[in-house]
């Protein structure tokens, strides 16, 4: 935990989080302000809505925050002074997945609090609050797992991890089912819609080939966090840390 | 008995070799690592730290592999380079970290032992932002010494240090290579190595060019005159007896100053006192002029 509190607090010792708070709250910043024409029926369906499209914004968020876990440290010269320690690999890569799973659920706060509020002001149902509150920390563990390896492996990680983000989670996984099952959005999503009634909403029809969800959500959350264990614990033992 | 055994190791990067086919290695006392920029000194100890991986050859430390088992960081460790430090965190803060990562029983009290051994004591709860490079390079040299390592890296660990505390590193230095740890330093700071290296190691174009004491490896290059200043009454007289003979290979007079170019120095200090007696020459001072680590690493360097 040592490590996972030294990574963590230096992820968000950094001014930009309070930028990237904002960037995830900017959905329901968005309802705040477009709320106030809507009718009470439209109302809910829409933070019903909004909810789910935190997972937009908050990708990126969560892309540029967690690729700085090893990154920063690689780029300063100072991943030495943690590297160089008696600490297995796979322990080394587990605190570093947890810092990063941490940092992102942290801005997930920032951007889940925004839209409650902004919900709690329209008086919109608060049915989706929880609900909402699981797409994000589901979203936090599958991007940190995803995206604190890339920092590691990539100098120009958040190029990478952009590419990860258009072309599979927006681009390909709309159109080839198999890779539905690789977007963190949609397995998230997944997670969120089995908790919420979306009779009626063309919800169902984004989340594409993945089937909505608890259990197969969380599988396959654990399936993304076992695989970025793996491939950062390789890197560490088989990759330049300098 | 080797505690880092490095053999045939190459380490390249696309089409730069920066270590090619080193075989070598280090025990106790302190080995001073020498060589140009660009000599392949810093890699040769990143990939011996575990922070590199070789492109060929491998890398012992303890007979452990320091890339398959971590847990040779208890006994090895690092002082880089880079002047890369937690700004944000104090003296105290660091090397409490230091010690946390290392599994150190009560960290507290270890950091205040070695902020101690290094004199960071009184600043050691100002933020290392604030500090001049000197005590950043102390700092490191404390984190370095946290676990009480059996092996430990020094790159250029005299970097922004002030004489006091170059004198004060030095004798840190010597004192934990007396007591049986291996201690590998690289210097550009020629003269600091000769005070404190039992042994030096010349690298040069990412190859070793020479190693062993400075005597050893001056005494092994026969190609190379040797130089021999001589102070004395009549330096043209002196001059004109010594050309003379089968030995003496050139002489010069400067401002009074006979510099001697022989094939054999002892000779010359056997033919000096002769032909002083002879010649009625006084002879004040007799000093070999390219026997300093400087001039062994200046011909090292243009032999290539």
């Amino acid at each position: 935990m040592v490590l996972t509190m030294h990574l963590y607090r230096r992820l968000m010792q950094r001014s930009r989080v309070y930028w990237l708070i904002l960037l995830a709250s900017m959905p329901g910043l968005i309802f705040g302000i477009a709320g106030i024409d809507l009718a009470p029926d439209d109302l809910s369906e829409a933070f019903i809505g909004i909810m789910l499209s935190v997972g937009f914004t908050y990708a990126i968020a969560a892309l540029i925050l967690t690729v700085s876990t090893l990154r920063d440290e690689r780029d300063a010269g100072t991943l030495p002074y943690l590297y160089m320690r008696p600490i297995p690999r796979w322990s080394f890569a587990l605190s570093s997945l947890l810092a990063g799973i941490f940092a992102a659920g942290t801005i997930a706060v920032g951007g889940w609090v925004a839209t409650v509020l902004a919900g709690l002001i329209h008086g919109a149902d608060m049915a989706v609050v929880i609900p909402g509150a699981a797409l994000l920390l589901a979203a936090a563990v599958g991007y940190a797992a995803i995206f604190v390896p890339v920092g590691y492996l990539f100098s120009r990680s958040v190029l990478v991890g952009l590419g990860y983000l258009i072309l599979v989670e927006l681009a390909l996984s709309g159109l080839v089912s198999g890779l539905a099952q690789l977007s963190i959005w949609r397995i998230a999503a997944s997670i969120y819609v089995d908790l919420v009634d979306t009779t009626g909403l063309p919800i169902d029809e984004a989340l594409g080939a993945v089937a909505p969800g608890i259990g197969g959500g969380l599988a396959k959350l654990g399936v993304v966090l076992v695989l970025g264990l793996g491939v950062l614990t390789w890197a560490l033992q088989k990759r330049d840390a300098l | 008995m080797n505690t880092v055994e490095v053999s045939e190791l190459s380490k390249w990067f696309g089409p730069k070799v920066a270590v090619s086919e080193v075989t070598i290695g280090f025990g106790p006392g302190v080995t001073g690592l020498l060589g140009p920029n660009g000599a392949g000194k810093t890699t040769l100890m990143r990939v011996i730290a575990g922070l590199q991986v070789p492109s060929q050859g491998m890398v012992s430390v303890m007979g452990r592999d320091p890339r398959v088992d971590p847990s040779i960081y208890r006994s090895m460790t690092l002082v880089p380079e880079d002047e890369a430090i937690y700004e944000h965190l104090t003296g105290r803060q660091f090397i409490e970290l230091s010690a946390r990562l290392a599994g150190i029983a009560d960290p507290k009290d270890r950091a205040r032992e070695v902020l101690e051994i290094v004199g960071l004591t009184d600043a050691a709860d100002r933020a290392l932002g604030g500090y001049s490079k000197g005590m950043r390079q102390r700092a490191k040299v404390a984190s370095a010494l946290v676990p009480d390592p059996e092996v430990l890296l020094l790159d250029e660990p005299l970097n922004g240090a002030d004489p006091v505390q170059r004198a004060q590193l030095i004798r840190l230095f010597k004192e934990l290579g007396a007591a049986g740890r291996t201690v590998i330093v690289s210097s550009h700071v020629l003269r600091e190595v000769e005070r404190m290296a039992d042994r030096v190691i010349a690298m040069v174009d990412g190859r070793l060019a020479a190693v062993g004491s400075v005597a050893t490896i001056r005494a092994a290059m026969t190609d190379k005159p040797r130089q021999v200043f001589v102070e004395c009454s009549n330096p043209r007289a002196l001059a004109s007896e010594l050309i003379g003979t089968s030995n003496v290979l050139g002489v010069q007079v400067n401002d009074g100053l006979l510099m001697i170019e022989a094939a054999d120095a002892r000779e010359v200090a056997m033919q000096l006192p002769r032909l002083a007696v002879a010649h009625d020459i006084s002879i004040s001072r007799v000093e070999p002029a390219d026997e300093s680590l400087e001039s062994v690493f200046r011909y090292l360097v243009e032999g290539r």
